[in-house]
Formats: structure tokens, sequence, C-alpha cells
């Protein structure tokens, strides 16, 4: 049996774009807050090595940079300090576990502890300096404190291949972790536990150590198979994340080493890595050399290797209800009168159960949609073609008009009713073409309907003033188009050896 | 042989006299349906050819209701007498000549009084002298013969008409008359009361100025309509008063009457009025008078099922039938009908509020217009893996067949229009195309200019659903090659691929591009995007085939064929040089071979081997240069045209399907004894002589695949130690006929038909039920009880009389119920 179908206008293709995620518009949530705008501006000239958030509460964080190393506030992302004692590139950054303290490396090969509260103080002495940890005959590339509780102790490892343990207060190595063939460039302290890390180096191979065994060497050794750049523990304690050449590694540390997962979503060599799922993407201009997350999410921090620095903070909730407002409309709910019967002599009676919401276990029936109908297609349903072909051109929506059009002609009907418009609707016909026809969307249809237009009706057009005026317009605009694709076709003609070349090769 | 996909409406179906079954003639066999389900529960096999008419004998007494018998005419020049409950055959009468149309008037005019001996029984048969036809062609060959069918014989000596075609003969209801048309004449016949070998036929004739195409009897006044090629009814009344004389009295002074008192009605023809009416567009297909006689249906090429008034030419309407009307046949319960329309379904309607209460589905047949896309045998679809065709409609639908179960699956619509029986095409859906695993569809749909302007092709990729195996849209491609025409689509085996041919001489390659769809996206961003595009020399592109393994993409470029890697689109080579255009590909299941085949005026099928790249063998289909006459078994076979290739997937044979050059004499005698016009030929690619040859008919337009036979079919194919493949033929009249590839020549499969008819009765309510429903059973055991609820009286005896009492059951029925509810309150007082 028959139905009525609506005319509808040519799909067009759809976007690759998907729609959003709740992943990705968790990402897209974080936005350069508007007091700072000027933040990735305030660009340093050198790239940004590594970026780290102190562990307590207001989660200020320090970026290295060249032989600095600043200190922002978590709270306003202003820069707060800044600590420039080195004596050549910082490189690694790491709060202790309080925030009280921060520690970094650089390519000298110390080790510098600081108080990030001290005031900045003219060049020379720095009263926050604390310690100088000394013994790395190479670059330190790695500086991390422990995270659970330790206060006392920090590991480095640098390009000497050397993992060393150093006890702070005393300033003094505790003992070398060897094992590495290659700079080491990475690692990252358990969560859970003060004795545990891993490093990460050059020779593919991610170790893990336990200082309480220390002798023995590294406890467990997994293999990247590309140059190791980033390493992190994940949350619980049990999973590491690796990262090197153009793939990201998640191993499971606690299972013995193994591989549980390996994603390859970059397209360059991955070089940090910071807790998060990758279930975004996001574009910036220049290459990425660090990131970091605060610790309560709410801050995200990227740094690259011009210097910018890209500050992303989430809009908090705020406490929207408001108590007070909820109570006095409850009162009124409760001075409401008892609901009378309802009688069939109320109107209200005949909408009795209209609002009634389907309970769990109901089998829902949905009545069967509506199929709207527009103007023109009722018309066309009565096989009123010229009003309909007139309705849908009053309308004003190209897409619609095409579509009319193109229904009438597989019913073959177009050019009758394009010669029985009257004068004003032939107007209106002849605005549509001169704008529309040249687009190519619409051009394989237009331009011949305009062709047959003028053809049909030359006697109507030019016996009318604003007829003519429009066909004038039209020819405007035609030759205009006819200039677009000569030109167009130069350049093809100046393009296609070029590419008949390149594919040769 | 295993056939079906039957037209059901060659001729006018017949109900059973319970209205529970209907009779369909379906080519040799009549097919029995059930009306409450609309399946087929039984089948009348025993003619040797097409079935015209069947007529049920009609239950005299209420207590005869339950007799099924009929009889039924054929082509085969035999009318057989059959119990159809059984179902089995009475009685053969054969009258060598093939009868197109029979009626049995004294079944219906039989009275009765219970002689001891009954009447013979005579049947009037619109037969055809065929001998007569074949020696002068314009010679009346339709007669209307008597035929007694008590005796087995036809009365000598009388044939009350010759024609020059054979037609159809009407009877009226009563039995009283029967009459045919013939061009712009109606001839009606009193039939006497006791019929007998040598009787007078009194006979009227009516004229009008157009070819008439319907004619009706009213069931008891002297009133005959009847419908014209322009669409107008006429409505003779009085017709024959001057002629026909009942009981000695004439009912009417008719004969007195002068033209003025007679409007509308011819010169010399007996009637006394004739009105016209006038609202068909265009030819008048149905008329029938309600059973009392009060009404007239008519339809015709519009699709619309109009009731006339009659005496007030009033009309209501059934439209959107969608198809033309062909027979409009009453059942003995007066509130169901059907209606046959032309794309072979039967309507069963639910009469006074006239809507259709089921149908019944047969294989939709080609229309005229429709005609055959340039370059394409046929445009029947094959489904491999589920033994299914897919059918390009004329309703800008797809409609999928099972070849097994004999039975419409269902129907995708192409689309977004409807479809007006009678109306210009311009909108048509030429090319339907199937992945191998059935799971994706392509169709191309080709919008016709209106002068030039607006053109259009696009190219549709569906996807079918994996549970309720239903296609759903999901890529819409306008223009895919610019504004050249598609011309052949294939999908890779192996992979979501597929490749579409254009006439503008290029091809593209299509990819399923396929993204994980994520949990609360609704919409899932998947569809087919194109992945390459390639082009040889300009020429125009025919065919394309991928190879089993989907490694290898052979594209016919007119006269050569050419072969790519589809996945990094390269030319891999070019093979052969053929006279005429290649417009079949085919790979040879997981062989090394590729077959290829042109048309035109010298027709070629040739073999490749892929290994080499050269012809392994080939046919030049040509009486004077041909290979073919080397070898015996072809000798007399001379092919116009090949239709089609199909390949088996597992086995490394493939057939052909080739149409015989009809102007040749020498086709062979055994062909055309058995009126084929086509020939199937199996082969081995190792050698050029065919493993077997099939003759088949209407094969023009026809349509050949290797189909996997479904699990039913298995055992029965593997007893016949054949591969787990039947080779399905469809002609160009959508009937088919599977076949067993391995077997002898010309033996086809010989599966027993799975019975899965479905039995005849929905369990119905009738009497009080079907007014109140079930009565809540009145529990004995209440009685029993030492201690009954004291309820003083249920008073159930009030409300079995409640309600309207026209409506109320008869009084014995109730009688009971009545009593029930008195002895109930009674024991209430007595405890």
């Amino acid at each position: 049996m028959a139905e009525s179908f609506p005319v509808k206008p040519k799909l067009r293709p759809t976007s690759s774009k998907t729609t959003p995620t709740p992943e990705s518009k968790y990402w897209r949530s974080f936005k350069i807050p508007k007091d700072i705008e000027t933040t990735p501006s305030k660009s340093f000239v050198y790239p940004i090595n590594s970026i780290s958030f102190s562990p307590a509460a207001p989660y200020d964080f320090a970026a290295t940079h060249s032989v600095n190393v600043t200190i922002f506030s978590g709270k306003t992302l202003e820069r707060k300090s800044r600590i420039s004692t080195f004596y050549d590139t910082a490189a690694s950054a790491s709060f202790r576990c309080d925030g009280k303290l921060l520690a970094a490396g650089d390519l000298t090969g110390t080790v510098h502890v600081f108080d990030p509260k001290a005031d900045v103080k003219p060049k020379g002495k720095t009263p926050g300096h604390l310690r100088r940890l000394k013994g790395h005959s190479a670059a330190v590339r790695l500086v991390c404190y422990p995270r659970a509780a330790d206060k006392f102790h920090l590991f480095s490892g640098g390009d000497d291949s050397v993992v060393k343990y150093w006890d702070v207060t005393t300033e003094k190595c505790v003992f070398n972790l060897l094992g590495h063939k290659d700079y080491v460039r990475c690692g990252d302290a358990s969560p859970v536990s003060d004795e545990m890390f891993v490093s990460g180096s050059y020779d593919h191979r991610v170790k893990l150590w336990d200082v309480r065994v220390s002798n023995a060497g590294s406890v467990m050794e997994l293999n990247h198979e590309k140059p190791v750049e980033s390493v992190i523990y994940l949350p619980s304690g049990g999973l590491i994340a690796t990262s090197g050449g153009n793939f990201v590694k998640i191993w499971d540390v606690i299972g013995g080493g193994k591989l549980l997962y390996s994603m390859e979503s970059h397209n360059k060599t991955v070089t940090s890595l910071c807790m998060g799922k990758i279930t975004h993407t996001m574009r910036f201009p220049e290459p990425l050399l660090s990131v970091g997350f605060s610790p309560d999410c709410s801050t995200r921090v990227i740094g690259t290797s011009k210097g910018n620095l890209y500050i992303g903070r989430r809009k908090m909730k705020m406490e929207s209800e408001d108590l007070s407002d909820r109570v006095g409309w409850r009162g009124v709910a409760e001075d409401e009168p008892q609901r009378k019967v309802l009688r069939p002599s109320y109107f209200r009676y005949f909408h009795r159960g209209q609002n009634l919401k389907p309970s769990e276990g109901d089998f829902l029936i949905k009545r069967p949609k509506k199929v709207k109908l527009a103007e023109h297609d009722k018309l066309l349903k009565k096989f009123r073609h010229k009003e309909a072909f007139v309705a849908s051109l009053s309308k004003k929506n190209p897409e619609n008009v095409v579509a009319v059009m193109e229904e009438l002609v597989a019913r073959k009907k177009l050019l009758k009713c394009v010669s029985n418009l009257d004068t004003e609707e032939l107007g209106l016909l002849l605005g549509f073409l001169q704008k529309y026809s040249t687009m190519p969307r619409y051009a394989g249809l237009l331009m011949k309907l305009a062709n047959k237009v003028v053809e049909l009706r030359a006697e109507d057009i030019r016996s009318s003033d604003q007829l003519r005026n429009h066909i004038r317009n039209l020819k405007r605009d035609v030759e205009e188009e006819i200039r677009v694709q000569q030109s167009l076709l130069e350049i093809q003609g100046i393009i296609s050896p070029m590419l008949r070349i390149a594919a040769k090769r | 042989m295993f056939s079906g996909g039957k037209s059901f409406v060659s001729s006018p179906p017949a109900f059973s006299n319970d209205a529970k079954r209907l009779l369909v003639c379906t080519g040799n066999t009549v097919s029995i349906f059930s009306t409450s389900t609309g399946l087929q529960t039984s089948e009348l096999e025993g003619h040797g050819a097409q079935v015209t008419s069947v007529i049920v004998v009609p239950a005299l007494t209420p207590a005869s209701k339950v007799l099924c018998y009929c009889w039924t005419a054929s082509l085969d020049g035999k009318i057989n007498y059959w119990d159809f409950a059984a179902p089995e055959m009475m009685r053969t009468i054969d009258i060598r000549f093939p009868i197109h149309s029979m009626v049995i008037p004294s079944l219906l005019s039989q009275t009765t009084e219970s002689n001891q001996k009954l009447p013979d029984l005579f049947a009037y048969v619109y037969t055809e002298d065929v001998k007569k036809k074949d020696q002068e062609p314009n010679s009346l060959c339709g007669q209307i013969r008597k035929c007694n069918l008590t005796k087995s014989r036809l009365v000598g000596g009388v044939t009350l008409a010759e024609t020059q075609r054979p037609g159809s003969i009407t009877i009226s209801p009563s039995g009283k008359y029967i009459g045919m048309y013939e061009k712009c004449k109606l001839r009606v016949w009193e039939i006497p009361a006791k019929d007998s070998e040598n009787v007078g036929y009194k006979k009227i004739r009516l004229h009008h100025t157009k070819s008439f195409t319907a004619l009706a009897f009213h069931p008891t006044e002297n009133v005959v309509a009847a419908g014209d090629v322009t669409g107008r009814i006429l409505v003779w009344r009085g017709v024959g008063n001057g002629t026909f004389v009942y009981d000695g009295k004439l009912i009417n002074g008719g004969l007195n009457k002068n033209a003025e008192d007679r409007p509308g009605v011819r010169d010399e023809d007996d009637a006394d009025s004739c009105t016209t009416w006038h609202w068909h567009s265009a030819q008048v297909n149905i008329l029938f008078f309600s059973s009392d006689g009060a009404y007239l249906y008519s339809g015709g090429r519009e699709g619309v099922l109009v009731v006339w008034q009659l005496d007030t030419g009033n009309k209501k309407f059934l439209p959107r039938i969608g198809s033309p009307l062909l027979y409009f046949i009453n059942s003995p319960d007066p509130s169901l009908c059907s209606i046959s329309c032309a794309d072979n379904q039967i309507q069963l309607l639910r009469m006074p509020s006239m809507e259709i209460l089921r149908s019944i589905l047969g294989i939709k047949l080609p229309t005229s217009n429709m005609e055959m896309y340039e370059g394409f045998g046929s445009n029947i679809v094959f489904n491999h893996t589920a033994g299914s065709i897919a059918v390009p409609t004329e309703n800008y639908r797809v409609q999928f067949y099972s070849l097994f179960d004999d039975r419409e699956i269902s129907e995708v619509q192409i689309c977004e229009r409807n479809h007006q029986p009678g109306d210009e095409i311009t909108v048509k859906v030429n090319l339907v195309a199937l992945s191998p695993d059935g799971s994706t569809m392509s169709t191309v749909e080709t919008r016709l200019s209106e002068e030039g302007i607006g053109s259009l092709v696009s190219l549709k990729f569906w996807a079918c659903d994996s549970q309720s195996k239903q296609f759903s849209l999901s890529t819409v491609i306008y223009e895919p090659h610019r504004e050249a025409g598609i011309s052949s689509i294939a999908f890779r085996p192996t992979r979501h691929m597929a490749v579409s041919c254009s006439y503008g001489g290029d091809f593209k390659v299509w990819v399923h591009r396929h993204e994980i769809p994520l949990k609360d996206q609704t919409h899932q961003n998947t569809g087919w995007t194109c992945h390459a595009v390639g082009s040889y020399k300009k020429k125009p592109m025919i065919a394309a085939a991928f190879s089993s393994d989907g490694s290898v993409l052979a594209v016919a470029a007119e006269n050569v064929i050419t072969l790519w890697d589809p996945d990094r689109n390269t030319l891999l080579t070019v093979i052969g040089d053929s006279l005429e255009p290649i417009t079949t590909l085919s790979f040879v299941g997981k062989s090394e071979y590729l077959v290829s085949a042109s048309r035109g005026t010298n027709p070629q099928l040739t073999l490749w081997s892929m290994s080499k790249l050269c012809t392994t063998w080939s046919y030049r289909l040509d009486a004077e240069g041909g290979y073919a006459e080397k070898y015996d078994s072809l000798t007399d076979c001379y092919f116009d045209m090949l239709l089609s290739i199909a390949c088996s997937m597992d086995d490394s044979t493939f057939a052909v399907l080739a149409l015989f050059r009809l102007s040749r004499p020498t086709v062979s005698a055994e062909a055309t004894s058995q009126g084929a016009d086509g020939v199937i030929l199996l082969f081995n690619p190792e050698t050029p002589v065919p493993l077997s040859t099939w003759f088949v008919s209407k094969a023009q337009g026809g349509g050949l695949s290797f189909v996997k036979s479904s699990p039913q079919l298995e055992d029965e194919v593997a007893r016949t130690k054949a591969a787990n493949e039947v080779l399905a033929y469809v002609n160009g009249a959508h009937e088919y006929v599977l076949l067993n590839p391995n077997g002898e020549q010309a033996t086809g499969l010989s599966i027993s038909r799975q019975q899965n008819f479905s039995s005849l009765e929905k369990t119905d309510k009738f009497g009080y039920a079907s007014i109140y429903g079930e009565l809540a059973e009145l529990s004995m055991k209440k009685y029993e009880t030492p201690f009954p609820s004291v309820v003083a009286s249920e008073r159930s005896w009030k409300t079995i009389f409640s309600g309207p009492s026209h409506s109320l059951p008869p009084l014995p029925k109730l009688c009971s119920e009545f009593l029930e509810s008195l002895l109930e309150r009674r024991s209430a007082i007595v405890e």
C-alpha cells in the first residue's frame, strides 16, 4: 500500500567529525582562564623540558626551561617565582610529597633542592637554595621524589646511565643503581610505595627498582623496543605506562611485567606522559615537549619546544541550588488544597491520565510519527504543481526549491510549471536562478533550467522592465562564473603536467 | 525438478464452499491457500499445461459445505475432477483441445429436488483449434463448445461461437446465461433449465463502439454490465426481454418499444435501457455484481476498486492498491472477497469495510514498462548463501524471495516515491547487486530528464541488519560517475569493497569506512567512500568481477579485459580482444579461469586462463565460424545471445544461459516441441564439451546462478552425491526452477517438496463466544461443597440476556446457560 513521502532535499555529505564523546567534552572543558589571557604569549624563549605539579593543595607547578625553574601559582596560574641558580640548563623538577621542597637537575650533573616558597632574591645566593647533590658525571635528566611519605630521599638518573638514590639531608648518595646501558631520561616513583620506582633509558629498557634490595640490581626489566622518553606509574601502582617512538605501552608490573596494551596514535615521538586517558586529541601549533596535570584534575599545562606554555583550567561547578528557594516552593506545594474529584463537566476530566508517566515494567507502544508536510508537499500531494513550485520559491530555502524542482522533473511537470508562471512569480524564479545557478551544488540542474526559462518566457521577459533587470543580473553572474572557470582551467593546465611527472616517479 | 515462483494471477481463483480455502491456478498446478493465514496448504498436481480455470462445485445444502470438489480445465486439453481436501484426482476428461476458459452452468442452477438420476453435467469450454491455427493464421480458431462431463465427451455439432482468438466465458451467478465479448460485441446465450445434448439456444447480441474488456451478469435481474478499453462501464437493463421468455410470459413488453423509449441502446439490441458510467481512466478489467445485486464492483489499470451503487450510481473507493487489478472473486462468506493484482499478488478483502486482510504474494512479475537495461541480460539478483533472489519491482522496491520456501521474505523501498500503475516511468531502479554474503546491497536508480533537465543517477548502499534481516540505507552517492550510467556493480568476496563501472569510461572502487560506534553515539558514522578511480583508454566499462580470493579485479573495457590490483589500483595486465563488447565477466569458482561473454552479431563465450593470461577455449556461438559444430551435443543449437553466466563457488564448473536464434529452422525438434527458446549449458573449464544441457522456455530476461542448497534440501542432495550447490534458473516470467548440476542431462533435481504447508485454520470463536467472549466456567464444585458461600444470588441469568436482541445467539444455545444459572440460585437458597 502506498504512503506519502515528503519531498526531501539531497543529502549533504556528512563531515568526518564525530559528535563529541564525554571524554572529548571533558578535555575540551579545559579553557584558558579569561583573567590571564596573556599566559601563552608570556613565552619563554627556551623549550620547556618538564612540568611538575606540587602534590599539596594549591597545586603550584614548576616548569623548567633554560637555566630557570619557574613556579606558577596553582590558584591564579600566574608566575610566582623564578629560580635561576643553575649553571646549565635545568632538566627535571620534582616536588616533595608535601610540596614544600622542589628538586631539579641540571645538565652539569648536579641536583638542586629548593624551598619553592622562598622569595626570589637578587642574583647570587638564593635563600631558598638548600642542598646541592653532586655525583653524577653527566647531565641529570631525571629527578624524582618518592611520592608516598618519604621526605628524606630522592633519586636521580643521568646521561651517565646511572640511577642514584640520595639522602637529601646529608647530601649523600646512598647507593648507585647500575644496569642501564644508555642515557637515563625518565623515571617515576611508585604512588603507593616509597621504595619502588622505575627508570627508563635510551637503551629501550625500563627498569624497576626497589631500594630495599638495591644490591641485586633491578627488580624487573621491561623492553619498550624504542628509546624510552617517558615512564609513569598509573595511580594504582600496579601498572606503568611507557612511551617512546610513536607509541605508548601499558605494562602490568604486579603481574610480572606483562604487556597489556600498545597504543599507536601519535605521529611523532611521544615525549611526555601524564595521567589521563587517550580518548581525545588536541592539536597545537608547536611541538609539545611536556605535559602536566594538577592532582585535582582542574589544571592542565602543556609545554612546547618554542617555550610557550599552554595552561588550561576547567571551570568548577557552581553551587547553584538555592536552598531557601526550594523550601519556599515546598511550602507552596503543601498549601495547595486537596485536588477536586474530577467530573465530566470539567475540562480537565477529558485530560485525566494524559500526563501519566509509564512505570518501569510497562511496554511502550509509540504513536506512529506523524509525517510533517510542508506547504509545497501538501500542494504536490494535490497535484497543484505550479502552486507548490511558487510556495517553495517564496520560502527561500534553496535546498527545498531544488528538491521540489527535482520532484517536478520526476513528474515531468517542471517546464509546464515554468510556462504557467505569471510575471511576478517569474521574477521570483529569475531571482532565485540568479542567486543560486552558479553554486556548484545546484548548478547542474539550475543552469539548464535557466536556459530553458529564458527560452520559454522570452516574450514576457522582454515586456517587463523588472524581469529584464533580473536577466541582466543573471547574465552578469554567469559571466563572472565563466571567468572563474576559465582561470581554474588555466591553473589546472599548469598543475596537471606536474602531477603527471610526480606520478611517474 | 524443484520449481516455483508461479504466477498466481494467470486465471481467476476460486473460493471453497466454506470460504476457508482459496484455489489459485499456478502454472500446471492448482495451489490451495488458507484464507485465514494466507499460506499455502496443498497443491493439486496432474495437469500437463497451464491450468486456465478452476470451478468449485457449490454446496447445495448446508450439510454439503464440507465437500470439496472442483473441476479444473487446462491448456493440455484435459478437464479434471478433484477432491481438493484429500487432495486427489477423481476423474479426467480429455477433449484434446486447449481450453482457455470453462463454465459449468448446471452446477449453479441445479435444483435441490432429489431426482433419482442426476441429469448429465454440461460444461461450456472455450477451446482453441491449434491445427486450424497453424494452417490459416487468420481463421476462426477460438470456439465455444459444449462438453458432457458425465459421459466425458464433447457434444458433437454444438459450437456456440467461433472467434479469432479464444477469450473467456462469463457466467451469470444463477447459471442461466453465459456470455462472452469479442471486440465491440457482447454475446449472451440462455442456458435452458433442463440442459441436454441437443437443445436450442436463444441468444442476443449487444453492441458498442469500443472494444469490451469485461462483462458481468446481475444475480437476479436482467442486467448486464460491460467495461470497455476507454474505462466506460455500460449497464444494460432489461436485457433479452424480447428474446428470453420466462414461463411463457413476458416480463416486460419490450418487443414493441421503439428507439426513443430505450435510451442509450443501440438500434437492434434487445435491452430496455443502457446507462454509461465513466470514472476509470483506463481499461476496465473487473466487473462484478455483489451477491444481492445492489452494488457493482469495478476496477482496472489504476489500481482502484470502485463500488457503484447500482440504483444511484454513487461511488465508493478502495484506492492505492498499487497495481492493475485483474480479477475480483467473492466468496460464499459474504465478508470475504479476493482481488488479483497484476503484480502477482492476491489481496483478501474484508468486505463491507473493504480493508485488506492479508495478501498472498508471489514473485513480482516483470512489467512491460521496465525495459531491460542496455547491456544487461537479467535484473534478477541471486543471493548465493541464503538461496533467495532480489527482484526490482515497478513500485521502486526490491523484493526478496526465498527460492527454497517459495515465499516472499521482505521488500525494501529503494526510492521514496509512490508508484501509480499506468504512469509514465520517470524514475527507475535499474541495477541491484548483492554482496556474496548477502550483507550489503547496492542499488542504482535513475531519474530520467525532462527535456534534458534534471537527470540524476544515484548509487545507494544498503546494510543488512543481522538480527531483523532488513536492509537499511547506509550511503547515497549522487552521480557517482558524473552523468554516465552505471553498467554493473561487483562486490569483493573477502572484504567490504565494491566496484561500479560506468559507460562513461571509468570505474570506481568503493570501500566501507568502518568506525566503531561509541556507546552513547546514536548516529553511526559509517559509510562507503570512494577508494580509487580507474579507466582504460576512456573505453566504456561494461562488466566487472572479483576473483574468489579478492586479489584480482577484472573489468571489461569494451573489447578487452583489464586486470587490476584492487587495493593499490594498479593495472596489472590487459588480455583479450573480442569482436563484440564484452558484456559479462565471471571468475570460475576458486579455479584460475575467467569466463567472458559478449553478445551482438558475433556472440562469443571465452574462457581465459589466469595463470597463462591467454584463451583456453572459446565458442563463437555462431553457425558459420563456430567451433560449436564440432561437438555432437551442440550441432543443432545456435545461439543468438548469451544472457547470463553463473559460476559455482565451490566447484569449478560454470553454467551459461543462451538464447536460440529463433529464425533458424535447424533448432532441434526436441526443443521446439517443449516451447523452449533457451538452453542452459553446464561446463567444466577443462573441457569445452558441456557436462549437461537443459532446454528452458521464456529465457529472454532470465537469470541463472548457483545457490547454496538449504538445510532442508541437504540430505536430498547428498543422496544424489552432489555438492551442496544447486543451479537456480529464473525465466523471463519470473518462474524459477532449481536444477541439480551434477545430475544427468535434462533430469532435474528430484527434490520432494518440503511440505511446510501450514495448517488450514486458525481457531476461531463462533456462536455465543464470538459475540460475548468466553463464558466464565461455572464450576460444578460450587454445588458440591458442603458450605457454599452465603451470597444470595449471582443472578447470572440477568446478564445473559443483556445486549441487543438481534445480536443474541439463538435460544437453544442460551438455554443451557440459563438453566444452569437458575440451578445455581436454587442451590444457594437451599443451603
